[in-house]
């Protein structure tokens, strides 16, 4: 099958790859990128737990052909350790026991941080209707609303605070 | 038990499997490769019955294409039980002439990618002479189309019978009620689907295979029997595993093609299952039929309850719980938490051309409280009480137990009726007959929903050793190691997989051992390094793994003693185990648990000649008491508002009530009621696995197959 060159930044490397158009960013990136944080869930854009970042908004990487991917910058699970946003999701996700198996949690989190940062006023309705393209089979979702709560009001506090 | 860290059994300790699964670094079976992997793809049936008249590999990919015929070494899977009356099916890895129901996997193609494996699966040619599909379980039994398995003579794996004579009651019963209840087949759908990698050692001459698996050591066995290997040649392991709900618990056709591919290759072969081969081509799970009829007092109180029981099994016997396990589940724990005076209950576990069915979450438990609670509510509107009196009017009383009910079920202590009265007064009841009196201005209608249930978990021998099964549950075992640096590890044999036993079994040892949870590890679903296991089903890991823990922790407490006793000079009956430290009472005397396993592993001249050999390491094994199960309860209450004329479904209130005796983690079994109560709702309102009248699956997608996402999950959910 023939292939196309493309050139992205992955987790802000620059990346350049002979990819096959029918292969999705997902597999691009596990399978030959070696960047696993990103689960399949589905293949057909309902669960969610692919979902990670392109260009700044959250994507879902099994319904986006890498090919399509040719100047685009590209950031996964692996690439939000330092990021202060995703440590304070970090640490209500373990508080509010939003995880069990973790299957679904890269996803849910990058799903989480973008909430955090468009709308910092949303209330749990807003959040849930926000959720509601990520699927949890394990906690029932409510931790998982818990800890961006936690999170939204730390940041409401800090920044009367200040 | 010693030691009151604060971090041991009660406390709401924040999970130690969290951090890896937080920054994308858990290892699940499809983030793993070799190098020189293969990717497999699975032709599977297009059509729900039909003969196989050929099967013809696509010119120039022979060499890639695999049928039953090349695997002509492997043995059928077979799960059969004992039970009187059971007839076995043989289920060939690779359809043998026939396909009994859609996704039945014919052949397997390999290629370096997955897309090219799938390349070549399309263009296997299958000439299908097709048959009339069975497809509802009733007519499967009663009328059937065509038979499943035609050497039968009928579609039905087993029937049995618990007998009572109803003569009289039938006679003198002031309420008779028959109902007839069916629930919806689902999909467990965990969000990550199976997957295996299979990898041929030729140094050990051993099998490697990661599964995504709930019960590695039962694969295992199974492989075994099938691939004609001894065990030791057959390593099996479960990484992080994305989900089970009872999905994971089998032996799969997929494991013994691989195992088999990756030895005739030389070359590990991976296949991770797609969406769509979880929803329409593995199991699925629940679906029963009840023609049910409940005899009661004026008052309320049952007399007895006769009911005939259809569970559609599927096409074939799944290794090790097998077609019959929910049938027979059904017939055991129909009368819930009441009781009766009489009890008949007739069941049928039908064979049908869809995909064989696995306990989910609560074996049979589900579609039999539907049922029985849908006769308390209808017996409640009969005599003109309200649904939750009609419950205590029948409800075991806590000064009854321990309970022996009318199927021998010993439920073993609980309050049940306070457990009603609780739930009743949180989701308060008066408040929405009220409102359902007025009615709604936007002309829904409000209704409240009442179940009380109680569930057996840690099987143990007496109930699995009648059913025959090929995995009879006992005992557990734990191995555990206190090392040179005070670490302990612990390896079980069963597998954790978000019931968050890292945590927990942690938390257990640091009650006994006073060993900070942060300084244990627990190693779990790998056969080669943990004790066998039945592994992780039936609610049963808290009481027989954390058991197994517990019981090797005090073993290692024992010797740490010992040890500490020579070196301190003291009686061991003086020690106390806390703080990682072992402290002689009363004085400032103190070893922290890392200096007592330096010395024993690295400095021994310091112990005296008769010193215990017997080392700071030891697999120690735990069985219950009493075998017949631990009875946990609950009561679970839900307001719903109802459009009558569109039929959706909004929850307004929803409240558990549960008691699981002695919680480990609330943290963690919060979590678990939470989980399974969404799953529940799914049930109710969301999941069916549909099938048409030739045994097409409706449903194979997640955007037709509906778990529930947030929206639908209850803002309010409060345990108690």
């Amino acid at each position: 099958m023939s292939t196309r060159t493309i050139t992205l930044q992955v987790n802000g490397k620059t990346v350049t790859a002979a990819v096959e158009p029918r292969l999705h960013l997902a597999d691009f990136l596990r399978d030959r990128q070696l960047l696993t944080g990103t689960h399949i869930g589905c293949e057909h854009g309902v669960c969610g737990a692919c979902t990670l970042e392109i260009d700044g908004a959250p994507a879902r990487s099994c319904i986006t052909y890498a090919a399509t991917c040719d100047g685009a910058s590209v950031r996964t699970i692996e690439d939000f350790d330092a990021d202060p946003v995703m440590a304070e999701l970090r640490a209500a996700f373990s508080a509010e026991h939003a995880l069990q198996c973790g299957y679904c949690t890269p996803g849910m989190l990058a799903t989480a941080r973008d909430i955090v940062l468009r709308l910092p006023q949303a209330d749990e309705a807003r959040i849930r209707k926000e959720l509601s393209g990520n699927l949890c089979r394990c906690t029932g979702y409510v931790g998982i609303v818990r800890a961006i709560k936690r999170v939204l009001a730390a940041r409401k506090e800090k920044t009367h605070a200040a | 038990m010693e030691g009151k860290s604060g971090k041991g059994v009660g406390a709401s300790l924040l999970r130690k499997e969290d951090e890896r699964h937080l920054r994308g670094r858990g290892e699940f079976v499809g983030d793993i490769q070799r190098p020189g992997m293969l990717e497999a793809a699975f032709v599977r049936s297009p059509v729900a019955h039909a003969r196989i008249k050929g099967i013809e590999k696509p010119a120039g990919f022979e060499d890639r294409v695999f049928t039953m015929d090349d695997l002509a070494d492997v043995k059928a899977i077979r799960a059969v039980t004992a039970i009187k009356g059971f007839k076995p099916s043989d289920m060939w890895p690779l359809a043998r002439g026939k396909v009994r129901h859609v996704g039945e996997p014919i052949a397997v193609c390999v290629a370096a990618t997955r897309a090219e494996a799938e390349d070549i699966a399309a263009q296997v040619y299958v000439d299908f002479e097709e048959l009339p599909a069975v497809v509802d379980m009733v007519e499967a039994r009663t009328s059937p189309p065509s038979l499943v398995h035609e050497e039968w003579g009928d579609n039905v794996f087993l029937e049995t019978l618990v007998d009572d004579d109803f003569t009289a009651v039938r006679a003198r019963a002031p309420i008779k009620l028959r109902r007839h209840v069916r629930t919806a087949r689902q999909s467990m759908a965990p969000m990550e689907g199976r997957g295996v990698l299979c990898e041929w050692n030729t140094r050990l001459g051993q099998l490697e295979m990661y599964s995504s698996a709930q019960m590695p050591h039962i694969n295992r066995s199974g492989l075994s029997e099938c691939l004609g290997l001894d065990q030791g040649a057959i390593r099996v392991i479960a990484p992080d595993v994305g989900g089970g709900f009872g999905y994971k618990g089998i032996l799969l056709s997929e494991e013994i093609c691989l195992a088999w591919l990756s030895r005739r290759l030389g070359r590990p072969v991976r296949w991770l299952e797609d969406r769509r081969e979880q929803l329409v081509a593995s199991t699925n799970c629940r679906e029963h039929d009840y023609d049910i009829t409940i005899y009661a007092e004026r008052d309320g109180r049952l007399i007895g309850i006769d009911c005939d029981a259809t569970v559609d099994s599927g096409a074939y016997s799944l290794y090790p719980f097998s077609a019959c396990l929910e049938g027979a589940q059904v017939a055991s724990i129909l009368p819930g938490p009441y009781k009766m005076e009489h009890f008949r209950c007739h069941t049928w576990s039908a064979c049908t051309n869809k995909p064989p069915i696995l306990p989910y979450r609560g074996v049979a438990r589900t579609g039999v409280c539907f049922a029985l609670e849908l006769m308390m509510d209808a017996v409640a509107r009969e005599a003109g009480m309200e649904p939750y009196e009609v419950r205590l009017a029948n409800l075991v009383l806590p000064s009854e137990m321990p309970y022996d009910n009318i199927t021998k079920k010993h439920f073993d202590s609980g309050d049940y009726p306070e457990a009603v009265r609780k739930a009743v007064a949180a989701i308060d009841l008066p408040k929405w007959r009220a409102r359902q009196k007025a009615g709604e201005a936007d002309g829904r209608r409000i209704g409240v929903g009442l179940s009380v249930y109680c569930e057996q978990g840690a099987h143990g021998t007496s109930v699995y050793s009648g059913w025959g099964i090929p995995m009879v549950p006992g005992h557990e075992q734990c191995f555990a190691r206190l090392s040179p640096d005070g670490v302990l590890e612990l390896r079980i044999g069963a597998q954790s997989h978000g019931q968050s036993m890292e945590t927990t079994f942690a938390q257990v040892a640091n009650e006994i051992l006073g060993v900070d949870p942060d300084k244990v590890r627990l190693i779990h679903g790998d056969t080669a390094l943990t004790p066998y296991s039945t592994g992780t089903w039936g609610s049963r890991c808290a009481v027989m793994s954390g058991g197994a823990v517990a019981t090797a922790a005090r073993e290692i407490a024992q010797r740490v003693k010992k040890i500490a006793g020579k070196l301190m000079e003291v009686a061991v009956e003086d020690l106390v185990l806390e703080d990682g430290k072992v402290k002689v009472a009363g004085t400032d005397k103190q070893m922290t648990l890392a200096e007592v396993a330096h010395v024993w592993y690295r400095a021994p001249q310091r112990l005296p000649a008769d010193v215990d050999p017997g080392g700071l390491e030891a697999t120690v094994g735990y069985k219950p008491q009493r075998d017949t199960g631990t009875f946990s309860y609950a009561c679970h209450a839900v307001v719903v508002a109802v459009d009558p004329e569109i039929g959706h479904t909004e929850i307004l209130d929803y409240v558990i009530v549960e008691d699981g005796g002695t919680l480990i983690n609330p943290m963690v079994v919060d979590g678990q009621i939470y989980g399974g109560t969404a799953q529940g709702i799914g049930t109710a309102l969301y999941e069916e696995m549909n099938y048409d009248g030739e045994g097409q699956p409706l449903a194979s997608t997640l955007a037709d197959y509906m778990p529930p996402d947030r929206p639908k999950c209850p803002n309010r959910a409060s345990s108690t």
